[in-house]
């Protein structure tokens, strides 16, 4: 008989290594949506090597910072923070609505790889420099030539920017990135909200920091965010990067002199990749070392009742259906453009982009959508409060808001619960110390197996997973990426829905995949690794 | 039975070690209780329920089978089968019974367990199954106080025998309304082919609003079952819509493989009696909080607001009122709470679509490593089945390697729709690798929701569009509506891919992604036969 069929072992290998990966970080890492703010960046054009989690190198072209920034890398307090000659995606560009923004371009590619440009969709740019005007915009040449460009971004959201030059090489190859654009105005009712007061409070590891960029998305009252992430699609087909490379690299008499002869298509893709990452890279911190040429990482975090505002991009050439387990997205906004209901535009009117499960990303088109997940309606309470032998297992009390939600005490640890759920049961006759008199009897531990993510219980945070399940729960702590006694959060996987984009060159787990961690508020959420 | 005292002092860790579990070593168990804390009362007595709606059951066996494709080829396939409400799934039904539909013993009556069950193996004839509850549920010998009741305590052999290589393309179909609480059984029976696996399978209840992760069926995120054992999951019904759920083991091999089936939930509003308007605007406005909690919880919040729109961002429980002025009849079927009937219909069809290919199915069948990238669909199927199968009438069967006839694929996709009337189709795809376009040639399909939502601004505006086609890839839902207003009976039409490549089943040039649509006299909105 032939031996195990390679993926259950290569399967078996990998989820140790996620194990492994995941555990050296004491906190697993977090996300934000780091990069450069300013009005003025110099950018080049550059080739370096992007790992993959199958060990591959894979020669690759990506914008990078030619000089060190003159804007400051945002959000601040992300440690490590820095712009190579070359990274994947490029920069993320942080810019402010109507401020005039001056990109300069250096072509820093191999001079076989030609000329090089930048497009910026959705913006009124205006292209300067000595470098020919190729078909779509003015170019920059081999060998250190510059091309400028300006633009006033009027509309805040999200952007992307990408090669104009022989794109359906150059965006393969990675040279595309994000702009952000800040609101100019941010509405009042986006400002000093509980959520903000909740985040400030000490649960014994020190407060969070802010690591927003700002704290509404748009200049509309149903902007306001607590967190904020930015995922960029892409794929890597590697006989096109394979092709690439040896025309950069040959020696001799009758090499090609262009890119002319690399084919694009077929398209084979082996790789899928979430900010130029997958998985389990994509859940390494952002700036890791380990892969100097992919700085950013896909990792979100989040608290009940935050909102989470998702900046999704399409770069590649693939359309990807983004996943989003746990709740619907609610959309904001399609290329930086608020959906709104017709009538007079103001930060009141209400808003009419859909909700979305799936949230399909398609090539150059970007989203901003709003998450949040509560726990209403689940019909049981998640924290496991509830009534044991006639007590009550904790001394939480839910008061309920207008909206149903406990928000009246942001420094309590079950604040933003839905108090409609308040200590109903799950269990029937559970073991621990946690509501009784449920509908169901959970399984047998013996006969499931538990995932790296598991907390432990069905319940949220460490407290009542320890209550649930006693101090040493199955399965014990310190293997699993989401310790039972410690961040206890309920695990969600966002990513392809094209199922076979969850592979990294025929290995599964990888490519396009996320965990989101909805975390208990006595778990620190730290975006600064 | 150990004191509750002893855990809570903190020696339930020694006990989970050394003791023998309360909750008992397990392998295959059911879940179906006849009273919970929302339903005390189940049939429904309104005024000692707290929520309206059922308990509703449903079992289903995760392993292995076979199934037909469109040019005759027997493939295999990983699957979820029936374990519970063979009867109605043999019509082409959904399986899920209430309570006393599924608490029925066993060994009461004529023996309606064998192998192959709901085919009879001499005559492939389905028609004369009638048991629709669980596959083996027998009295519980050990039972307290009285031994001998039914408490959810299965028999095995009964289980094996029908569940081994019963998986079904697409998986058991599902359906619950709002306020219902749904108890799903996985019970892993192992797949018989592939010895070398060890699967484990789960059920994602794709596009749930604040999943819990625990009940979420992502194994990596929590728990998932071993073979020869059973796990229940457990759902208050969410807001109405076009949902679907699949296994998520590996889900580049279990959903290319078939592990994925049809779940819907149906509106409050088709029980409403009164004007839906004002149904909609005090369910708005109750929706931020449920009734007083009867083990001592809150009580409810004072109502919300108008209740005009939603209370956050993301319309948890609550729908726009309309802006439209327009009226709906009480007691007909509508697929949201539109609060002005414009979604009602008269008949619906649930269409899965989904692809297979035929290489990874043989190499999954054959233990040789699984290629993702060059993985391409060559079968091309709505709920299972490929043109012309698509429009055969009944459950199709299947014979499995070791000879016994399977319900393989018990949904057609045709659809009758009574003259003048509305068909409203429920669309999901879990295609693995690409997008898939559904045309309707000849009757213009108007969309009403999306993923499970109706589509309408946060304003109230009218947000539905018509259209020829529509456009999926996995992990998506839609609901579109065949208007035949003005069209007679017997008329033909026809729903196909413009994907050309679509219209084939393998090498066979002509199938694939295609039905038919039959305008009808009038259509019996249960057996969907056009009259």
């Amino acid at each position: 008989m032939r031996a195990m069929k390679t993926n259950i072992l290569v399967r078996q290998l990998l989820r140790g290594a996620t194990i492994a990966a995941v555990s050296l970080l004491a906190n697993a890492a977090q996300a934000a949506a780091p990069g450069i703010a300013g009005a003025s960046f110099a950018l080049d054009a550059a080739a370096a090597y992007i790992t993959q989690p199958d060990g591959s190198s894979i020669y690759s072209w990506g914008y990078g910072c030619t000089t060190p920034p003159a804007g400051t890398f945002q959000p601040a307090a992300v440690p490590g923070a820095n712009c190579q000659q070359m990274q994947l995606p490029g920069p993320t560009l942080i810019v402010t609505q109507n401020v005039p923004v001056t990109v300069t371009l250096t072509n820093n590619l191999p001079a076989r790889a030609g000329n090089t440009s930048i497009l910026f969709p959705g913006f009124n740019v205006t292209a300067t420099g000595t470098g020919p005007v190729g078909l779509l915009t003015r170019e920059a040449v081999p060998a250190g030539g510059t091309v400028t460009y300006t633009f006033t971004p009027t509309q805040p959201g999200t952007h992307s920017y990408y090669s104009g030059t022989q794109s359906d090489l150059q965006i393969e190859m990675g040279l595309y990135g994000a702009i952000i654009v800040l609101p100019s105005t941010v509405p009042t009712v986006c400002t000093g909200r509980t959520n903000d007061t909740a985040r400030a409070h000490d649960f014994g590891n020190g407060a969070e920091s802010d690591f927003r960029l700002a704290q509404a998305a748009f200049n509309h009252n149903d902007s306001c965010y607590d967190r904020e992430y930015l995922f960029q699609f892409s794929e890597i087909d590697p006989r096109i990067h394979r092709a690439a490379e040896e025309i950069v690299n040959c020696t001799g008499t009758r090499c090609p002199t262009n890119m002319d002869t690399v084919a694009t298509e077929p398209y084979l893709p082996a790789y899928y990749m979430i900010n130029g990452r997958s998985m389990p890279d994509d859940m390494d911190p952002n700036y890791s070392m380990q892969y100097p040429h992919q700085p950013y990482n896909g990792n979100p975090h989040m608290h009940p009742g935050e909102l989470t505002l998702l900046r999704i991009i399409g770069q590649g050439r693939w359309q990807h259906p983004f996943h989003e387990h746990g709740n619907h997205v609610r959309v904001l906004a399609r290329d930086g453009n608020l959906l709104l209901a017709p009538g007079a535009v103001s930060p009141t009117t209400p808003l009419a982009g859909p909700l979305m499960f799936t949230t399909t990303t398609t090539p150059g088109q970007t989203i901003d959508g709003i998450f949040q997940w509560t726990g209403k309606g689940l019909n049981w309470d998640v924290f496991g409060h509830g009534l044991k032998d006639g007590a009550p297992v904790t001394a939480d009390v839910c008061v309920p808001d207008a909206n149903g939600y406990y928000t009246s005490a942001p420094t309590a640890q079950n604040y933003y619960e839905w108090c409609g759920d308040h200590n109903k049961a799950l269990e029937s006759k559970p073991f621990g110390s946690v509501g009784s008199g449920g509908p169901v009897t959970l399984p047998d531990p013996n006969i499931v197996a538990n995932g790296p993510w598991y907390s432990g219980s069905p319940y949220l945070g460490g407290e009542a997973t320890t209550r649930a399940a006693g101090s040493t729960p199955i399965p014990p702590s310190g293997t699993v990426a989401n310790s039972p006694t410690d961040e206890a959060g309920f695990a969600y996987m966002w990513h392809s829905h094209n199922e076979r984009e969850i592979t990294t060159n025929n290995i599964f787990p990888g490519g396009m995949l996320m965990m989101m961690l909805v975390d208990p508020r006595a778990y620190k959420i730290d975006e600064s690794k | 039975m150990f004191s509750t005292r002893l855990f809570g002092s903190g020696i339930a860790a020694a006990c989970l070690a050394l003791c023998a579990l309360p909750v008992a070593a397990q392998s295959f168990k059911v879940q179906c209780p006849t009273a919970t804390p929302s339903h005390p009362s189940d049939p429904a007595n309104p005024a000692a329920n707290p929520l309206g709606g059922r308990i509703k059951c449903q079992q289903i066996s995760g392993g292995d089978g076979f199934a037909t494709m469109g040019d005759g080829t027997q493939t295999y396939l990983f699957g979820f089968g029936p374990l519970s409400g063979l009867q109605k799934m043999a019509s082409g039904l959904p399986g899920t019974d209430v309570q006393s539909e599924f608490n029925v013993d066993n060994t009461s009556g004529v023996d309606p367990i064998f192998i192959g069950a709901p085919v009879d193996q001499s005559n492939l004839d389905v028609s004369a199954y009638s048991f629709n509850g669980a596959i083996g549920l027998v009295p519980d010998p050990q039972s307290e106080p009285t031994p001998g009741a039914l408490t959810g305590h299965v028999d095995p052999r009964l289980i094996m025998d029908v569940g081994v290589m019963n998986a079904n393309q697409p998986a058991p179909l599902m359906a619950i309304d709002e306020d219902d609480e749904f108890f799903l059984t996985l019970t892993n029976v192992g797949q018989v082919m592939r010895p070398d696996l060890f699967e484990q399978h789960t059920v994602h209840f794709h596009g749930y609003p604040n999943a819990s992760a625990f009940y979420d069926g992502v194994p990596d995120a929590s728990i998932a079952i071993n073979i020869g054992g059973s796990f229940t999951y457990y759902y208050l019904a969410p807001d109405a819509g076009t949902y679907f759920w699949h296994c998520h083991i590996s889900p580049p091999e279990h959903l290319q493989m078939g592990m994925v089936g049809q779940i819907y939930v149906r509106p409050r509003q088709n029980r409403v009696a009164g004007d839906l308007k004002n149904a909609l605007i005090a369910a708005n406005q109750g929706a931020a909080g449920y009734p007083a909690n009867p083990v001592g919880g809150v009580t409810v919040a004072a109502p919300n607001g108008t209740g005009l729109s939603c209370s956050d961002i993301l319309c948890t429980g609550q729908t726009p009122a309309p802006v439209s002025t327009a009226t709906g009849a009480a007691g007909a079927m509508y697929a949201y709470n539109d609060g002005d009937g414009s979604t009602r219909y008269d008949v619906e069809y649930p269409i899965q679509i989904h692809g297979f290919d035929p290489n990874f199915h043989f190499v999954g069948m054959t233990f040789n490593p699984e290629s993702f990238t060059d993985m391409k669909d060559k079968y091309f199927m709505l709920n299972g089945r490929s043109y012309p199968d698509t429009v055969a009438p009944g459950t199709m069967v299947t014979q499995s390697t070791d000879g016994t006839l399977h319900a393989s694929q018990p949904l057609p996709s045709i659809i009758n729709i009574p003259a003048n009337g509305r068909a409203l189709l429920r669309i999901s795809d879990l295609d693995v690798t690409e997008y898939q376009t559904l045309a309707s040639l000849g009757i213009p399909m108007r969309v009403v929701g999306l993923n499970a939502r109706l589509l309408r601004d946060m304003a109230g505006n009218d947000m539905t569009y018509l259209t020829n086609s529509i456009t999926l890839a996995g992990g998506e839902s839609l609901d579109v509506i065949l208007d035949a207003t003005g069209y007679a009976a017997g008329q033909k039409f026809y729903l196909y891919t413009p994907n050309l490549d679509h219209l084939s089943n393998d090498a066979e040039n002509f199938g694939g992604l295609m039905t038919e649509v039959n305008i009808c006299t009038t259509v019996n909105p249960t057996t969907k036969a056009c009259l």
